[in-house]
């Protein structure tokens, strides 16, 4: 699609969109841009064996932002129609309009405001996606659902046949196609084409009386050639894996231990504990745990910590940020220093440094801010069962849910999904139900053994500070000596 | 920003795009429909450390309806619904509809079931008129009127690294129609306020306190308690620890209570029974908590968050008893799920869940307190040693089990007094058990929240710390 496909949707051009940055202008902000967004929403669901709701959503509009200093001007509007534009403009402009009748001054010296909000769009005025990072053939919502409709169907007898204590399935098909264009008062156009799809399968077991759940899920920034046989089965195996374990599975006595994190999923305390910490926002009002540490070593030697907005099809990818900030990759740790926050435009001109392509909302609805993409730790050079051998007493996590850091603090508390005692270094009784709890900053400290097996999950994490954005998580085995566990 | 979307509410010609698209959808193939228009208007002002830092105004509608078509169902929504749009986004969607597989279960309610007198949408007495009056100026006005910062005293042992603030207010309008005749309106505002204050202590540890107060009507917000209380609350943690594990008895704070009643309610959802994925499913009729737990639903409370005369469907709501004197009275079972599960329907949720307060006999011999006379200190002096929880960090439960674990901080008691702030503990147990174990509960509810669930205590909860 070129820069007309995307005026077209929107119905509106060029010189429109600088009428309306103008009025956004008009009082005084440095700065004003305009996200335009087009997204149709699809979804199926199989119950009870068929496939028997759905439906679709469709949302239009157009969010204007005016920055003032470090200061945020934000409206929308659900027409694109100039007089609307025009309209919502001048609401955001009034951020500006507020420093003039006698707010206190910014704490951003004057002169730096703006100086690193030069051109990031890397295109020279006007930037389609380069080599797209979820290309696809067909957008999501050109494609007839009928079709997926056999799909989730296999999907449900796959599971069926794999277990006989299986008494309900549950398959959740979620796709959208979102269209966005970005102007920003440099002159600087950006249009992107954003696919996306997410299966969730939940199974519900019953044996002897018992019942327990399991869930698994996998999510794309892809077009519906991904959609194939083996999927099914990999979400069916997936979704049974590990019950027989469940329902044996008990509490442990709690206490503090060494957890061994397994590849994949648990990447999920990465994304909460330490990457929240990360993001420029807390650190720019001094609330994060890791204000005023860049540069500093807050783990060993060796571990590095990465969110990488440039994986092809990952639910993170980003060809641009929701600022047009083209997606990059961004060390936050490098060999166990703290190197760069994760930036918007405000927070890269609070500490004078570039976008780091972090800017990102959850629609047109919200001003971006900065937040994680795909959030992982590189890979170390131990042997995953060399890892685990070197445990004598402790627990291995496959999967955590609901995760909770307190930013400031550093505190936070994970949800064990899944795992099992490790007694004299091999993997015993499976547990369940259980917490671990922590410090972010001192459990990165503890992290004394990484594994080469370095695995980014494709599961369905969607990250909620203030706003839903699309995530994914990724972690290699990791030995983290001492936490302390929650259980009888 | 006051001559921007000034909100005038559902206008009648957005009525009569509702009414037409229910009469485009029946003569395009649909045999029911019902079609919501929703708007909404949220302003709000953000302040960090005193001054403005963001300024918004949201202003949405969306155009929702909900098909049956050939003995089958699908829901559907656009905020794009005028001139002929709609009816492509309808034609569209009665061809999706088609495509899905029949289920027999899938109704309108029936309609001696439906509200009658929801016709201005102000019947409840939730929409304040003043809203109509805020000027930007007030607004700004009101959140700088909240702030602490730079004035908040001598500072002993601590020092402030930042507050931030925000000051917002909404109107939300909703129309609801239906093929059966049906037609429903509900208005409400909202005005709300919120402070988190982030300290550091003599250590340079940092701490974070976070105070809120909301309702429906402007008058009745108190902006000025919240950076206060939450400096106080970011204060009272500095030194927190991790306190010994062992059993002791629970008593959770009406700031967070609601955390553990959202399992409770969630569990008797006609969904999750149908679903087998309830840890109370077969509970109803059964008595499988104290006597003293009652819980009701107060739907039709007058001038208080929650309220409303009907549910997503239209259908009536009322003053119910969820559960009654220990006894489980009642499924959320909407139309839906009610014919699948083979019982009698009642409403999609709670609207308003109120727990009616008591402290349990035996614990408070020495006690007096009159009717709604509950309050966190009393049921401490009841409780005497134990842990109050006023936060919670983390934690998940399982719905299909109940079994749960929560990361929680808070303070220890003795002898009904707070002793030291206590942290990154944990509390495990399951559900089922935690509420046969209720002890007391408040009159204490934060007045401006939908769940009115009061201060809690709980016997021999497993904490590990």
């Amino acid at each position: 699609m070129n820069q007309e496909d995307f005026f077209n949707i929107f119905r509106t051009g060029r010189n429109r969109m600088e009428q309306a940055v103008a009025a956004g202008l008009s009082e005084g902000g440095d700065w004003c841009d305009l996200y335009f967004e087009y997204t149709v929403y699809n979804d199926l669901l199989l119950k009870d064996g068929e496939v028997n709701d759905g439906g679709y959503n469709e949302d239009f509009g157009v969010g204007i932002r005016v920055l003032d200093g470090d200061r945020t001007g934000y409206a929308y509007s659900e027409s694109t129609e100039l007089k609307d534009m025009l309209a919502a403009a001048k609401a955001a402009s009034s951020i500006a309009c507020r420093t003039a009748s006698g707010c206190k001054a910014s704490v951003i010296q004057a002169g730096t405001v703006g100086r690193h909000r030069e051109s990031c769009s890397g295109m020279n005025g006007v930037s389609t996606a380069r080599d797209s990072l979820y290309a696809t053939g067909k957008t999501w919502d050109n494609v007839q659902h009928a079709m997926f409709l056999p799909f989730l169907k296999r999907i449900d007898s796959s599971v069926r046949s794999k277990d006989g204590s299986i008494v309900r399935v549950m398959v959740h098909f979620a796709d959208y196609q979102s269209y966005v264009m970005m102007f920003n008062s440099l002159g600087e156009l950006v249009v992107d084409s954003r696919p996306m799809c997410s299966i969730t399968v939940t199974a519900v077991f019953s044996r002897n009386g018992k019942t327990e759940n399991s869930t698994a899920s996998w999510s794309h920034r892809c077009g519906a050639e991904m959609l194939s046989p083996e999927l099914a089965e990999r979400l069916a195996c997936d979704v049974v894996k590990g019950i027989d374990a469940r329902f044996e599975a008990r509490r442990p006595k709690g206490g503090e231990m060494p957890v061994v994190m397994g590849a994949g999923a648990s990447g999920i305390l990465l994304h909460e504990a330490m990457g929240h910490a990360f993001e420029a926002d807390f650190n720019r009002k001094g609330q994060s745990i890791f204000s005023d540490r860049i540069g500093r070593r807050i783990c060993r030697q060796g571990i590095s910590i990465v969110d990488d907005g440039t994986i092809p099809g990952n639910r993170g990818a980003v060809n641009h940020d929701d600022e047009g900030v083209p997606g990059q990759k961004t060390y936050m740790v490098e060999d166990g220093i703290l190197t760069s926050y994760l930036h918007d435009r405000i927070s890269a001109s609070f500490y004078g440094v570039s976008p780091t392509g972090n800017g990102r909302r959850e629609s047109f609805r919200f001003n971006p801010i900065p937040r994680m993409r795909a959030t992982y730790m590189e890979a170390g050079d131990a042997c995953p069962e060399d890892i685990i051998g070197s445990v004598r007493h402790g627990i291995f996590v496959d999967e955590f849910s609901n995760g909770q850091v307190k930013i400031g603090e550093g505190d936070f508390t994970f949800y064990v999904k899944s795992g099992y005692l490790i007694e004299n270094g091999r993997l015993t009784a499976p547990v369940k139900d259980i917490n671990v709890i922590g410090n972010g900053p001192e459990a990165l400290s503890r992290i004394t053994a990484v594994g080469n097996d370095l695995k980014i999950d494709d599961g369905t994490w969607t990250c909620g500070k203030e706003q839903n954005v699309p995530v994914s998580v990724g972690i290699p085995t990791v030995l983290v000596s001492s936490l302390v566990v929650g259980g009888e | 920003m006051d001559n921007v979307m000034e909100f005038s509410g559902i206008t009648n010609e957005e009525i009569s795009a509702a009414r037409h698209c229910l009469e485009y959808a029946l003569s395009s193939g649909a045999s029911k429909a019902r079609v919501s228009v929703s708007k909404n208007v949220q302003d709000s002002i953000q302040l960090l450390n005193g001054e403005v830092d963001k300024v918004s105004r949201n202003a949405d509608r969306v155009l929702s309806i909900n098909l049956f078509a050939d003995g089958r169902y699908g829901t559907y929504s656009t905020n794009r619904f005028s001139g002929k749009e709609v009816e492509v986004f309808i034609s569209k969607a009665i061809e999706r509809t088609k495509m899905l597989t029949p289920d027999k279960f899938r109704d309108l309610p029936s309609p001696d079931r439906y509200a009658l007198g929801a016709v201005t949408g102000m019947e409840l007495g939730l929409y304040d008129r003043t809203y109509e009056g805020i000027s930007a100026e007030d607004r700004i006005a009101a959140a700088l009127s909240g702030s602490i910062y730079g004035n908040a005293g001598p500072q002993a042992g601590y020092g402030i690294i930042s507050e931030e603030c925000e000051y917002s207010d909404s109107v939300d309008d909703c129309y609801m129609a239906d093929s059966q005749g049906f037609e429903g309106r509900h208005t409400e505002t909202s005005f709300s306020f919120w402070s988190e204050m982030t300290i550091y202590d003599s250590k340079g540890d940092r701490y974070t306190g976070y105070w809120w107060t909301s309702s429906p009507h402007r008058n009745r917000i108190d902006i000025g308690i919240c950076s206060p209380t939450a400096l106080e609350k970011a204060i009272a943690q500095t030194g927190a620890s991790r306190h010994d594990g062992g059993r002791f008895t629970m008593v959770v704070d009406s700031r967070c209570s609601s955390r553990l009643a959202a399992p409770l309610l969630n569990a008797l959802n006609g969904s999750a029974i149908q679903q087998k994925n309830s840890f109370l499913e077969g509970s109803l009729g059964q008595k499988i908590f104290p006597d003293e737990l009652t819980i009701k639903d107060l739907a039709l409370s007058r001038g208080m968050t929650g309220a409303r005369l009907f549910d997503s469907e239209g259908v009536a709501t009322a003053d119910t008893d969820i559960i009654r004197q220990g006894r489980v009275e009642m499924y959320f079972a909407n139309t839906y799920y009610a014919a699948r599960l083979g019982i009698r329907p009642t409403v999609d949720g709670p609207s308003r869940p109120v727990v009616r307060p008591f402290i349990k006999d035996g614990l408070a011999k020495d006690l007096e307190y009159g009717e709604n006379g509950i309050n966190l200190q009393t049921i401490l002096e009841s409780a005497r040693d134990g842990i109050l929880v006023t936060g919670f960090n983390g934690g998940n439960y399982n719905r299909a089990t109940g079994y749960f674990s929560y990361g929680v901080e808070g303070f220890a008691f003795r002898d009904g007094k707070i002793t030291c702030p206590v942290k990154e503990m944990l509390i495990t147990g399951d559900m089922l058990t935690l509420w046969k174990s209720v002890i007391a509960a408040g009159s204490d509810a934060c007045e401006g929240s939908r769940w009115q669930i009061p201060a809690l205590a709980f016997g021999n909860v497993d904490f590990a710390g």
